[in-house]
C-alpha cells in the first residue's frame, strides 16, 4: 500500500547527490529498499541510506525522476511503499565495506549499527559523497586516494577481513566476486536491476530464477557464483535478454 | 491413496495448480522454479509479434483485496522468445501465452511456438489496458472464433482461450471459443486507482487490470456460468490464495486453476500450499480423484 510522510530535510551531500529524511513508523532492516513514487510521475527503488532512527534515502540526480524528488523540500511529502527485501546479515568478526557508485548509500546503513572499514570508488572525485574520515578511496583519475579501481584498492587487504559487504555497478561486483574464488569469509552483495514491481512477481529483476526484489537484493557470494547471468547478461524493459559487454570496473 | 492429478484437454497435470501468465513467467529460470516449487503447470507471460517494453512504472498498485496492474503487455516480441525458449527443457509442463489483433498474428505466433517444441497454447483474449489486442479483441465472438479456427487448421496445438470478464454476457464469447481445447477464467476486471493525498491517478496508465482476492467471486460466476452453459474443460483462475479458495473453483467446474496475484501474498510455496490442502480435502471429504468434484455443487 501506498504511504505517505512528510519530509524533515532534504540535504544535498555531494555534487548531483542528495538525502531525503523522514520519519514512519514502519521498521527496517539494512539492506532494504522501498519503491519511492513521484505522484504523476514514475516509481523507483531506493536502498534505505539509514534505518534506526530518522529514515532516508539518498541518490544521484540522473534524471526527470531523481530531479523531482531533490527538489522536494522539508514539509513536502514523500510517497513510498516497503520496506522491501531482505538484508545484511550483522558481520561476524571484522567487517569491511565496499561501495562503487552510489552503492555507498545502502552500506550507510549498515555502517550506522556495526563497525567496519569502508572502501569507496568512483570515476572521478567529483562524483565522491558523504566520505568519512578514514575512508579509504580510489579514483578512476587519480583525482582522489588511490588512482584505479577499488576492487584493485580493497583485494590486496581482503584477507583482513571475515564479513564483506559490496554494493556497487554489477560489473563491478562481478570483478570483486571474481577476486574472490577462494575467500574463505563471508560476502554479501546488494544487487540492483531494472525492477517494477518491488514484490516478487512481475519477473522483470530475476537473475537466473533469483528476484532480486524479493529473494534479495542481498545475496551471499556463494549463492551468487551460481547465477551465470550475473555480470554476463540482463533484462531490458521488454524482459528481451541483453548480453554485456565485460568491463574491468 | 487420494489423487489430485487432473487432465485440461489432452494435458495431464500431476496437481491441478498453474502458474498464471503475467506473473514471474517471463525467465525460463522463474519457470522452471515455479515448477521445482510445486505448479502442477505454468503459462509464461503474453508474447506477441513484436517487441515491447510496457508501460512506465508504476506498474502495479496495491490495494486493501488485492492488486491492480497496468504492465502493458511488455515482452521480448515473439523472436526473441522463440531464440531463448529453443533449449527451454519443460516445455511439456508449460503454456505459451500468445497475443495478438487478428487471427493472422495469433496463427503466426501458434506456428513459432509450435515449431520449437511447445505443444499448448493460451489465447490471451482478455487483457483489458492495451489498445486493439487483448480484450479488445476478445470481446468479439466472431473474431475469437476466427482465431481459434485459423490455429487449429495451422498446427496441432491444444488451444486454451483466456477469456475477460468486462463483458455484459461471457456466454456467447465461451460459445465462441468452443472449439478450443479449454476455457481459461478469468483474466483481470478493468479498474482504476487514485491517490488522495496526491490526488493522482495510481498507474502510470490509468486503466488497469484488478486482481487478487477481491475478484475471486467474479470469476466463480463466470465459471459456473460457462461450465453449465458449454460443460467444456475449464481453468479457474482469479482471487486464489489458499486451498479453500481453489476448492471453490473445483466445485463450480473448473478441472484446474491458475495462480498468480496469490503469490504476492504467499509467494512460491503456494503451489505446494494449495495442492496438499486439496489432496486433504478429497481425503477427509471421502473422495478419491479430483475429478469426482469436479462441477459437484452443480449435480
Amino acid at each position: 500500500m501506498m504511504k505517505n510522510e512528510r519530509i524533515l530535510e532534504v540535504r544535498k551531500v555531494g555534487e548531483d547527490v542528495f538525502t531525503i529524511f523522514f520519519d514512519s513508523d514502519f521498521k527496517a532492516k539494512p539492506g532494504q529498499f522501498l519503491m519511492i513514487w513521484v505522484p504523476g510521475g514514475r516509481e523507483v527503488p531506493m536502498s534505505l541510506s539509514s534505518v534506526s532512527g530518522t529514515f532516508s534515502i539518498t541518490f544521484r540526480v540522473f534524471g526527470e525522476t531523481t530531479r523531482s524528488l531533490a527538489s522536494l523540500k522539508k514539509g513536502d511529502r514523500i510517497f513510498f511503499r516497503g520496506p522491501y527485501g531482505n538484508s545484511y546479515p550483522e558481520p561476524e568478526g571484522r567487517a569491511a565495506y565496499v561501495a562503487g557508485g552510489t552503492g555507498l548509500a545502502s552500506l550507510l546503513s549498515m555502517m550506522d549499527l556495526y563497525e567496519g572499514d569502508t572502501f569507496v570508488g568512483a570515476r572521478t572525485k567529483k562524483e565522491l559523497f558523504l566520505i568519512r574520515e578514514g575512508f579509504r578511496v580510489a579514483t578512476d583519475d587519480g583525482s582522489q586516494g588511490r588512482k584505479g579501481s577499488v576492487v584493485d584498492l580493497f583485494t590486496e587487504e581482503m584477507e583482513n577481513y571475515n564479513s564483506i559487504y559490496v554494493c556497487g555497478p554489477e560489473q563491478m561486483e562481478k570483478a570483486l566476486m571474481d577476486r574472490m574464488i577462494n575467500f574463505k569469509g563471508k560476502v554479501y552483495f546488494s544487487l540492483e536491476r531494472l525492477m517494477k514491481c518491488g514484490i516478487g512477481i512481475c519477473d522483470s529483476c530475476t537473475i537466473n530464477g533469483f528476484r532480486v526484489c524479493r529473494d534479495g537484493p542481498v545475496i551471499e557470494l556463494r549463492e551468487l557464483k551460481k547465477l551465470d547471468e550475473f555480470g554476463v547478461a540482463r533484462r531490458s524493459e521488454s524482459g528481451k535478454i541483453q548480453f554485456l559487454i565485460p568491463a574491468d570496473r | 491413496m487420494v489423487s489430485i492429478s487432473t487432465r485440461v484437454g489432452n494435458f495431464l497435470l500431476e496437481n491441478p495448480t498453474i502458474l498464471a501468465s503475467g506473473i514471474l513467467d517471463e525467465t525460463p529460470g522463474s519457470i522452471e522454479r515455479a515448477l521445482r516449487e510445486g505448479a502442477g503447470g505454468a503459462v509464461t507471460k503474453s508474447i506477441g509479434i513484436e517487441e515491447r517494453k510496457g508501460y512506465e512504472t508504476p506498474v502495479i498498485s496495491i490495494i486493501e483485496t488485492g492488486l491492480l496492474n497496468a504492465v502493458g503487455l511488455s515482452n521480448p516480441g515473439i523472436d526473441a522468445f522463440v531464440s531463448e525458449f529453443r533449449s527451454f527443457r519443460e516445455k511439456g509442463k508449460t503454456i505459451v501465452s500468445i497475443f495478438g489483433k487478428d487471427a493472422d498474428e495469433f496463427s503466426k505466433l501458434a506456428k513459432m511456438v509450435e515449431g520449437i517444441g511447445f505443444d499448448k497454447v493460451e489465447l490471451n483474449l482478455s487483457c483489458p489496458h492495451v489498445k486493439g489486442v487483448g480484450s479488445e479483441v476478445g470481446q468479439d465472438p466472431d473474431a475469437v472464433e476466427e482465431i481459434i479456427d485459423e490455429i487449429r487448421r495451422k498446427t496441432n496445438l491444444q488451444i486454451w482461450a483466456k477469456l475477460t470478464p468486462n463483458v455484459t454476457d461471457i456466454i456467447p464469447i465461451a460459445k465462441a471459443a468452443e472449439k478450443s481445447d479449454a476455457i481459461v477464467l478469468i483474466n483481470t476486471v478493468r479498474a482504476i486507482g487514485v491517490n488522495i493525498a496526491s490526488r493522482k491517478f495510481t498507474l502510470s496508465n490509468v486503466i488497469g487490470g484488478y486482481s487478487g482476492p477481491g475478484i475471486r467471486p467474479i470469476a466463480l460466476r463466470a465459471v459456473y456460468d460457462v461450465y453449465r452453459e458449454t460443460g467444456k474443460d475449464i481453468v479457474g483462475v482469479g482471487g486464489i490464495t489458499k486451498w479453500q479458495d481453489a476448492v471453490e473453483f473445483l466445485l463450480l467446474g473448473a478441472r484446474a486453476v491458475e495462480i498468480g496475484t496469490g503469490i504476492m501474498y504467499r509467494d512460491l510455496g503456494i503451489f505446494r500450499e494449495v495442492a496438499s490442502g486439496i489432496e486433504n480435502y478429497l481425503e477427509e471429504e471421502g473422495f478419491s480423484n479430483l475429478e469426482d468434484i469436479v462441477g459437484a455443487a452443480l449435480r
